[in-house]
């Protein structure tokens, strides 16, 4: 069996990509997909430790996370839409009308 | 232990029953839907709020139904526990449930003006409904999973109503960067509760807390957990350190949901905060994770910065929102000033910081309303175009100066109260500088809100005022509601702080 703590460095390394990529990138469709990265490395541990743990919990809960992550993203979207219909683009630094 | 599903059949009657205010508000939101489907080309603007209306008073009076009949509460068999544990019905989630009824309401009188030439409504009403119907959800939550699941139900639609006005490219601005902060902070909250489930194999608050004293080798693990949910609060909030989003959302967003999220969906942030911290994480302050000293600096923090960034600002608008940042602050100290073991008066502080929550909700919210009024008068955004405002519109001028000089926490109105309840608290407690710290920002706060006051009833207009005659009906009902509300809450204070009192010591017993 793999060691729970593998599993630990590796949704922490996937956390910490999808934050680079948040604070990095300019592109807001970018930003989504970073944002999924750090949602899934949550969901990478709350199934390891499922296993771990020999309970249910986490798997179910994993599964939620899922959904949400997929509403976020139609509402995500939604307002992405909306930004290039003002803003002409998906930059999301074009929009600082007002200062930060 | 397994997820097989229990033999006897759930007593949904009984379920239904005990979380009658949460029900209704959600129905409330499907009846708004409902109509529209029915009706998809008539606008029906009366019909659609004085429904939305109805629904939010009933959940209301449900609310303080059930609190003055003891339900949930330890008089009265206790709380009730439903869904297996996940959601659980007492004084703190009654009490809360009550603030956000309480704010929808009068934000719904004053979105009927507001959104009248709005081609519809019913989508504007239904998703204020839903993101209520979440935060009542919110302050039931027992257990990481509805903590999460209803944390994100309230903030999908308050993107959505943040951005509502499509055309607006200040709106849009808003909505793109509350979503965006919104985003990575309950990426962080869910990451947060992975590794919470990694040290103690469960999600349920009080199994959590069950385990916290035998997590070992991870406790490291745990104490990150624990402060990744600290941050998700502190984003729900309005907090340092990521409070960022509050000025630009409250700026861009239309007045009615500016005060929306920044009264209710802030009492909804610290709900699941003072549940969560004080029955799941509160034996982890034994085992040297002190999240009481990471919130008190956090307290600290919020509250000198959103006071001086506040008394910098040009725009009134702009001005409120720091200002309900350093607010945030406050009512941090209620998660601040815990000790581990100290029950009577830990409860006392936070039973103190909820009571400040229930008179800021109806002060603030009465605050971003005056706004929405200047903004449908066409009046400009800066303290000099407030000037000379008194002498068209008195009457709500005077509450504007009720909320100020209450949000200041002068001695004539509930927020002086609240105020002094919270800071002595917390100095019995033992936290006498975070009572310091509170002090003195709230004598800064008084120059930055007086100067509107001054504006309104001192100085002479600069600019034409000759469309400030109009008196839109809800809006107006409802700013002088939240000033009538706010100044009762100075002699009906005691009946609000013994319940919080009441709701908090449950959580500390």
């Amino acid at each position: 069996m793999v060691p729970p703590e593998y599993y630990l460095v590796l949704s922490a390394a996937i956390f910490c990509i999808g934050l680079f990529g948040i604070l990095t990138r300019r592109n807001a469709l970018y930003f989504l997909m970073s944002a999924e990265l750090m949602l899934n490395a949550a969901v990478i541990n709350l199934v390891a430790f499922s296993f771990q743990w020999g309970n249910l919990t986490g798997q179910t809960f994993a599964l939620f996370v899922i959904a949400l992550a997929a509403a976020e993203v139609a509402v995500g979207i939604g307002i992405v839409l909306v930004l290039y219909r003002n803003f002409g683009d998906v930059d999301v630094l074009n929009a600082a009308t007002m200062r930060w | 232990m397994s997820l097989v599903l229990q033999g006897t059949a759930t007593d949904w009657a009984f379920s239904v029953r005990a979380l009658l205010p949460v029900v209704l508000l959600a129905l409330t939101g499907l009846v708004v839907f409902g109509i529209n489907s029915l009706r998809p080309d008539g606008r029906d603007n009366k019909l659609l709020a004085l429904t939305s209306i109805a629904g939010t008073l009933s959940a209301l009076g449900v609310a303080i139904w059930y609190l003055l009949a003891g339900t949930g509460q330890p008089t009265h068999g206790g709380a009730i526990s439903l869904f297996s544990g996940a959601i659980i019905v007492d004084g703190l989630g009654l009490f809360f449930t009550a603030i956000f009824a309480s704010v929808a309401t009068l934000v719904i009188a004053a979105s009927y003006d507001y959104f009248e030439s709005d081609a519809n409504p019913a989508s504007f009403y239904s998703l204020l409904l839903l993101a209520t119907t979440a935060m009542g959800l919110m302050a039931v939550s027992n257990s990481l999973v509805t903590v999460f699941v209803s944390l994100e139900m309230a903030s999908l639609p308050s993107y959505a109503l943040v951005a509502y006005l499509k055309d607006n490219r200040g709106s849009v601005e808003a909505g793109l960067k509350y979503f965006l902060i919104g985003a990575v902070s309950s990426a962080v909250l869910a990451f947060g509760i992975s590794l919470v489930y990694a040290a103690t194999g469960s999600l349920l608050l009080p199994e959590v807390a069950a385990q916290i004293g035998s997590v070992g080798d991870l406790n490291g693990v745990l104490g990150v957990g624990v402060v990744m949910v600290a941050g998700g609060v502190a984003f729900k909030t309005a907090s340092v350190p990521f409070h960022f989003w509050a000025p630009e959302a409250y700026e861009g967003a239309p007045a009615p949901v500016s005060a929306f999220l920044s009264s209710a969906s802030k009492a909804a942030g610290f709900a699941v905060g003072f549940r969560v911290f004080a029955t799941g994480f509160q034996p982890a302050l034994d085992i040297g994770i002190d999240w009481g000293l990471l919130f008190g600096l956090l307290a600290v923090v919020t509250m000198v910065l959103g006071n001086f960034a506040a008394a910098t600002q040009t725009e009134v608008k702009r001005m409120l929102a720091y200002s309900s940042i350093g607010h945030a602050g406050y009512a941090l100290i209620g998660l601040a000033a815990i000790t581990a073991g100290a029950s009577a008066t830990n409860a006392t502080v936070m039973g103190a910081a909820m009571a400040h929550l229930f008179v800021y909700g109806f002060m603030n919210t009465g605050a971003f309303l005056f706004i929405a009024m200047v903004e449908r008068w066409g009046v400009g955004r800066t303290f000099e175009d407030y000037a000379g405002l008194a002498e068209r519109a008195p009457m709500a001028s005077l509450a504007m100066a009720v909320f100020m000089f209450s949000l200041a926490g002068l001695p004539l109105f509930g927020g002086f109260l609240s105020k002094y309840v919270l800071f002595l608290g917390a100095i019995n407690a033992g936290f006498w500088w975070l009572a310091a710290v509170g002090a003195v920002t709230s004598a800064l706060s008084l120059f930055y809100y007086s100067r509107v006051v001054k504006a309104l009833w001192l100085e002479s207009p600069t600019t034409d005022l000759d469309a400030v005659g109009d008196v839109p009906t809800g809006l107006y009902a409802a700013v002088i509601v939240a000033g009538v509300v706010t100044v009762l809450l100075l002699p009906g204070f005691g009946p609000v702080i013994e319940t919080a009192e009441a709701a908090a010591a449950a959580l500390f017993a």
